[in-house]
């Protein structure tokens, strides 16, 4: 059995999958992940609506696209998103990641991903966490995933503006009253199309851990 | 009591306080704040420069800003607002002072609000807000997609800009760690 903490460093995103399906069982045990996910006095606020459909996660894609392209075209245009990736010193190399980005390809990956599972929160439970247990959820499942040799992304940028949430909402069928339900994300996953690199480097501990109080990075 | 000042404080408490929730994230969830004015305006407008015009005209007319005027880029992606005399102004330089950058403008939303309701644009962006407090008045960049093909479509918008300096020292909405750097 491996060390959980090697599960969780050589998770990353992965956001190009193969057409294989995934198995029931396997998506039984990643929705099972999430129920068990820590969640405030217990009101498993979290609902998912598991996606399998090509056209309506077409939909969905064309929606992220949208959203993703609309931001960074602006970012672009204001001469902010190339400050962004200068770091990219081949300048054809630059230029192809931002087209990448502000074209929203970068975000349409849920086309190809076999399965999408929507992660929303029922708002009438009398939950006072649900943003913070639907996170917690999704990251049982991510984990959940990759332990098993699949791929997953989590999205949040297809539902990050009001309206865009609505339309989200309108292509699942969710009731789209501001007091009912909470589309915080979606996960596209699948069998990984690419390979698993190192790690993106992470800050050091000393970098974020503080003592007793803050900004002692003494351990005491 | 003055209710326009009592107002810019309410609002800029919930722009403090949801900034400090969900940081940047809020700039892109606040877009329907405004919109109830606008709506019962019964605007009316065949085209962008329709809808901007009849927008503006209302706004000025309620008493909400004193003067705006804009500019529409050639393609029809930009738009750019330049609010002068908002009785919001308060607020964004009281939620400045909280050392946060303003990312809340109803004005903005309005016109926004209606180019979606009338002319049904695919969708658009809010992605400046600039706010120049020795002239009381806010420069807003907006990006406008009629269709979905045109998300993509870039060009410099502060190649032949007048105010391109100033924007360009303003804060941005993905720049954060690097505006801290110049400070």
């Amino acid at each position: 059995m491996p060390e959980f903490l090697d599960v969780l460093t050589s998770r990353k995103s992965i956001r190009r999958y193969n057409p294989d399906p995934i198995p029931d069982e396997m998506l039984d045990k990643i929705l099972e992940a999430a129920r068990w996910a820590p969640t405030g006095e217990n009101y498993q606020p979290w609902r998912f609506i598991v996606v399998r459909d090509q056209e309506t996660r077409n939909k969905i894609g064309d929606l992220s696209r949208q959203g993703s392209g609309s931001r960074m075209t602006a970012w672009y245009c204001l001469n902010e998103l190339q400050q962004r990736f200068e770091g990219i010193e081949d300048p054809v190399k630059r230029a192809e990641v931002l087209e990448f980005m502000y074209s929203g390809r970068v975000s349409e990956f849920c086309k190809q991903a076999p399965v999408v599972i929507a992660v929303i929160g029922d708002l009438r439970v009398g939950s006072v966490d649900v943003p913070y247990d639907l996170c917690a959820a999704i990251e049982n499942m991510l984990l959940q995933a990759h332990s098993m040799g699949l791929g997953a992304c989590w999205v949040h940028g297809p539902v990050a503006s009001t309206r865009d949430a609505k339309r989200f909402k309108e292509i699942l069928g969710i009731p789209t009253g501001m007091g009912d339900y909470k589309v915080i994300s979606f996960i596209a996953f699948g069998y990984p199309k690419e390979q698993r690199k190192h790690p993106r480097p992470k800050l050091p501990l000393k970098e974020m851990v503080y003592w007793e109080k803050f900004g002692n990075k003494e351990r005491i | 009591m003055d209710s326009i000042k009592y107002c810019n404080e309410l609002l800029s408490r919930l722009e403090t306080l949801a900034y400090h929730e969900l940081s940047g994230m809020i700039h892109w969830k606040c877009e329907y704040v405004g919109v109830d004015f606008i709506r019962a305006k019964q605007i009316v407008g065949k085209n962008v420069n329709e809808i901007v015009t009849n927008c503006c005209k209302a706004i000025t007319e309620g008493g909400i800003a004193n003067e705006i005027t804009y500019k529409l880029g050639p393609d029809g992606v930009m738009l750019k607002l330049k609010i002068k005399g908002c009785i919001h102004h308060p607020k964004e330089v009281q939620t400045r002072a909280e050392g946060i950058a303003p990312y809340l403008c109803p004005v903005a939303n309005m016109v926004l609000d209606q180019i979606h309701e009338k002319l049904k644009y695919t969708t658009s962006y809010l992605t400046k807000l600039a706010i120049d407090s020795d002239n009381k008045q806010c420069l807003v960049y907006m990006a406008l997609y009629e269709t979905a093909s045109k998300i993509g479509q870039v060009s410099d918008w502060l190649a032949d800009d007048e105010d391109a300096d100033f924007v360009r020292n303003q804060p941005s909405q993905i720049l954060a760690a690097e505006d801290r750097k110049k400070q």
